[in-house]
């Protein structure tokens, strides 16, 4: 099982100033979204997980075993993540030999890693720029990269950062798909987001962080509900809730076609 | 008589064959708040560079047409004088940054210093772009201490202290968190008010639907449509472009409710919520 | 820490001489070790600058500098003590190694310059802001180009640095061994260093067009937001390190 346990989780960078204060929380099966102002703590939650830094206090339990015990690079066999700026990873001069870097160095042999790295590459519908110069490539196609590099490591966990930053209609689209597809693989999905309609939408579980503590946490319809709760983390509901919401209608709704209907519904009867 | 006007302006960046922008010509009034939307790649951020003279200037390249911005023809003006009409700010507020002074109140001098302003018209000028963007109570904070949000907001004040009448800005609130995204359109808003008039080019459809009183949509370097939030958001080959309608209009589309005061489909959740309603 | 100054922010007489006069005094007593290259007088100098230190307040913050230098002052005397072409006089032999007087003489007149010089630009830069002193200089006539690069150069020294810690954790995150025996270090050194090379051709890049919009290139004469500060005695100051330099001279020519 992809679970991981984290136990009254405390961090600080320099002693005196809290980062995190006490988190508890168990992660599961659900595709889950963590949302939050800049500074709340997010990324570095992430990289707790991930084992990039260590708890201050409090513990990550991973399969059961603390992540305390591993490095970062040991554990990139199990979590995968997913940087924010692709221009922090990218160092190979073509396409195929930076997304085979990272399947690689966790062991898989040369004809295995590169299976891999064109079916990441598929999934991205980059597989027909295996050979071009990265740098060659828009910046959010590189995003794309940097995303088909963590996938062809093949994790049971996959995290990322803020994937939707600066992505168009399209490249938002391709995310979903992706994130879907990692869900029916039955992978865990832990994702950081801005984008509060894309929360709603692809996500079923969603917590809100708020100055280093967990202010919300369950199904994204519940979490999405609470205007107060949101408000208090300065966020905004998505905005098919917003549009209920103006309406009164009972009940929540988070995607397009599920507002439709009901009101469908309500101005026939 | 228009702020700017664009006349079929071609570009091409150098070492490339195909062009980046396309024959667009369009003419903006002043005061009016343009939103500029596209798929990436389309050319919005090199119609940015044009419009502030960093294309042809800066970047080289091919260029035919011709843009006047505030009755000045870009290319027969260097980008220094340019810059005292048409002000940009863009993505990285970061970058922004000159990297060469202490505080945010020197970060706003710089421009004024390099554009000779007189040292009390320039104290008076600052104050008062401190106030317009709500950052009178950092500007003694180095500019690295702050969040993406107060940052890019000092981006802003550095530009308008230098009292141009156009303000270009490219995808900047991208980096954001929703707070800081909600900062900026605020004060761009504001902006509009002081008759500054603003290009935005973003991603963020709902908001620029909201805030915005005409949408530019570019693809492959071409102006396919410049249009009020509503016509454009009403034309049902969006996708092709890259580009998905405003949740508000989404909804109307579905339902076909249209806004009774325009006969189009509405583009806010307001106006939605408010259609919707008097048909409950 | 988002930015690096080596400026000590305290109150003293040395805080309160102008920047161009503490630069003046930066040339004037590097020059005087060279024009008269006597030991006693050089040790003098050296001295003098230590005293200006210990009046500034900052004497301690010249020590890491000066305990750096140490390995040079080593190579100089051994090297000088050994191989000085003029070596005649044995001072006294350990073993097989013999010490000159001359080489020895040499590696010590090298040495005070080198420590001068270090503490003399350690006056300079650990008793005035930085921002003030490149000001100035910019009225002067520097070029502003050359200004905006000394001063840009030590703020993105920890922002480069903040840039590295993220590619290490990038490339951690794809399993790369950062940290074990001299191999993994090897291995390691491609992914860490082309993505920071070019990230900051990037933000260059980016940053070349801020400053352009912002009018850096104009042709129109600069103003200044700071004041310049009015400081005292900087007449006499000047005059009398001009005096120093023009004696020496004079002495030089004479003798």
């Amino acid at each position: 099982m992809n679970t991981i346990q984290v136990n009254n989780l405390h961090f600080s960078y320099t002693p005196g100033s809290s980062v995190l204060n006490g988190i508890d929380l168990e992660l599961d099966q659900q595709t889950t979204a963590i949302v939050g102002q800049n500074g709340a703590g997010k990324s570095t939650f992430v990289k707790l997980l991930k084992g990039l830094l260590y708890p201050t206090k409090g513990e990550i339990l991973f399969k059961g075993k603390n992540t305390r015990d591993y490095t970062a690079a040991s554990l990139a066999k199990d979590i995968g993540l997913v940087f924010q700026n692709p221009n922090d990873q990218i160092f190979k001069n073509n396409v195929i030999s930076e997304v085979m870097f990272g399947p690689l160095n966790i062991g898989q042999d040369d004809q295995e890693a590169r299976h891999n790295a064109i079916s990441a590459l598929k999934k991205v519908q980059l597989d027909d720029k295996l050979d071009t110069n990265p740098y060659d490539l828009s910046l959010s196609e590189r995003k794309m990269i940097s995303i088909a590099s963590i996938l062809a490591m093949n994790t049971n966990i996959v995290i990322f950062d803020e994937p939707t930053m600066g992505q168009d209609f399209a490249g938002k689209e391709k995310l979903k798909e992706i994130i879907w597809d990692l869900r029916d693989q039955g992978k865990l999905i832990i994702c950081i987001l801005h984008d509060m309609d894309f929360a709603a939408e692809v996500f079923e579980r969603t917590i809100v962080f708020n100055q280093g503590n967990v202010l919300a946490d369950g199904p994204s319809r519940e979490v999405f509900k609470q205007k107060n709760i949101l408000q208090q983390a300065h966020l905004e509901q998505p905005s098919i809730t917003q549009i209920a919401n103006e309406l009164g209608l009972d009940g929540n709704y988070l995607t397009d076609e599920e507002l439709i209907q009901a009101l469908k519904e309500k101005m026939t009867s | 008589m228009s702020i700017i006007q664009v006349e079929g302006l071609k570009y091409k960046y150098p070492d490339t064959d195909q062009l980046a922008l396309d024959d667009i010509s369009f003419e903006v009034k002043q005061g009016e708040f343009i939103g500029l939307i596209g798929r990436n790649t389309a050319g919005k951020s090199t119609l940015c560079f044009a419009l502030s003279g960093l294309v042809p200037h800066f970047f080289n390249g091919g260029y035919g047409g011709k843009v006047f911005v505030n009755g000045l023809e870009v290319r027969q003006h260097e980008v220094g004088d340019i810059a005292a009409h048409v002000g940009l700010v863009f993505e990285n507020p970061f970058s922004q940054m000159t990297a060469s002074k202490y505080t945010v109140f020197e970060e706003i001098a710089f421009g004024l210093e390099n554009m000779g302003v007189e040292r009390n018209e320039m104290i008076t000028r600052m104050d008062e772009s401190l106030d317009l963007l709500d950052i009178t109570s950092i500007k003694d904070k180095h500019p690295f201490d702050l969040s993406g949000g107060q940052m890019q907001r000092v981006a802003i004040a550095s530009v308008i202290a230098m009292k141009p009448k156009i303000l270009i800005l490219d995808e900047p609130t991208s980096q954001l968190d929703p707070q800081g995204s909600e900062e900026v359109f605020k004060v761009v808003e504001n902006l509009t008010k002081e008759g500054i008039t603003i290009i935005m080019a973003e991603h963020k459809i709902d908001k620029l639907a909201e805030y915005a009183d005409k949408v530019a949509l570019i693809d492959h370097g071409k102006l396919i449509d410049f249009d009020t939030p509503a016509k454009v958001f009403s034309r049902d080959d969006l996708p092709d472009y890259g580009i998905t309608a405003p949740t508000a209009t989404r909804i109307g589309k579905a339902l076909g409710i249209k806004d009774s005061k325009t006969d189009l489909f509405p583009v806010t959740i307001k106006a939605i919520s408010r259609e919707i309603g008097d048909k409950l | 820490m988002s930015t690096m100054t080596l400026y000590v922010d305290k109150k003293s007489f040395i805080h309160h001489v102008a920047p161009l006069t503490k630069l003046l005094y930066v040339m004037v007593s590097i020059a005087i070790t060279y024009i008269i290259p006597k030991l006693e007088f050089v040790l003098f100098v050296t001295l003098t600058s230590l005293l200006i230190l210990a009046i500034g307040k900052v004497f301690r913050k010249i020590l890491p500098i000066l305990a750096l230098s140490i390995l040079l002052i080593i190579s100089i005397i051994i090297v000088q003590g050994f191989f000085h072409p003029e070596n005649q006089t044995v001072l006294y032999s350990i073993g097989f190694i013999t010490f000159y007087k001359e080489g020895l003489t040499f590696a010590a007149l090298l040495t005070l310059r080198v420590l001068n010089m270090i503490m003399s630009f350690g006056i300079l830069i650990l008793t005035t802001k930085h921002d003030e002193l490149v000001e100035d200089l910019i009225k002067k006539g520097m070029s502003p180009k050359i200004g905006y690069v000394l001063l840009s150069v030590l703020q993105l020294i920890p922002q480069m640095r903040a840039t590295m810690g993220k590619i290490t954790d990038a490339q951690r995150s794809r399993g790369m061994e950062t940290e074990g025996n001299l191999l993994v270090r090897v291995k390691a050194f491609f992914p860490l260093i082309v993505p920071v090379v070019l990230n900051s051709l990037h933000n260059t890049r980016e940053r070349a067009i801020a400053l352009e919009v912002r009018g850096f290139n104009t042709k129109m004469k600069k103003t200044f937001l700071n004041l310049s500060k009015e400081y005292q005695y900087t007449k006499t100051i000047q005059s009398i390190l001009w005096a120093i330099l023009i004696v020496t001279i004079a002495w030089r020519i004479l003798s």
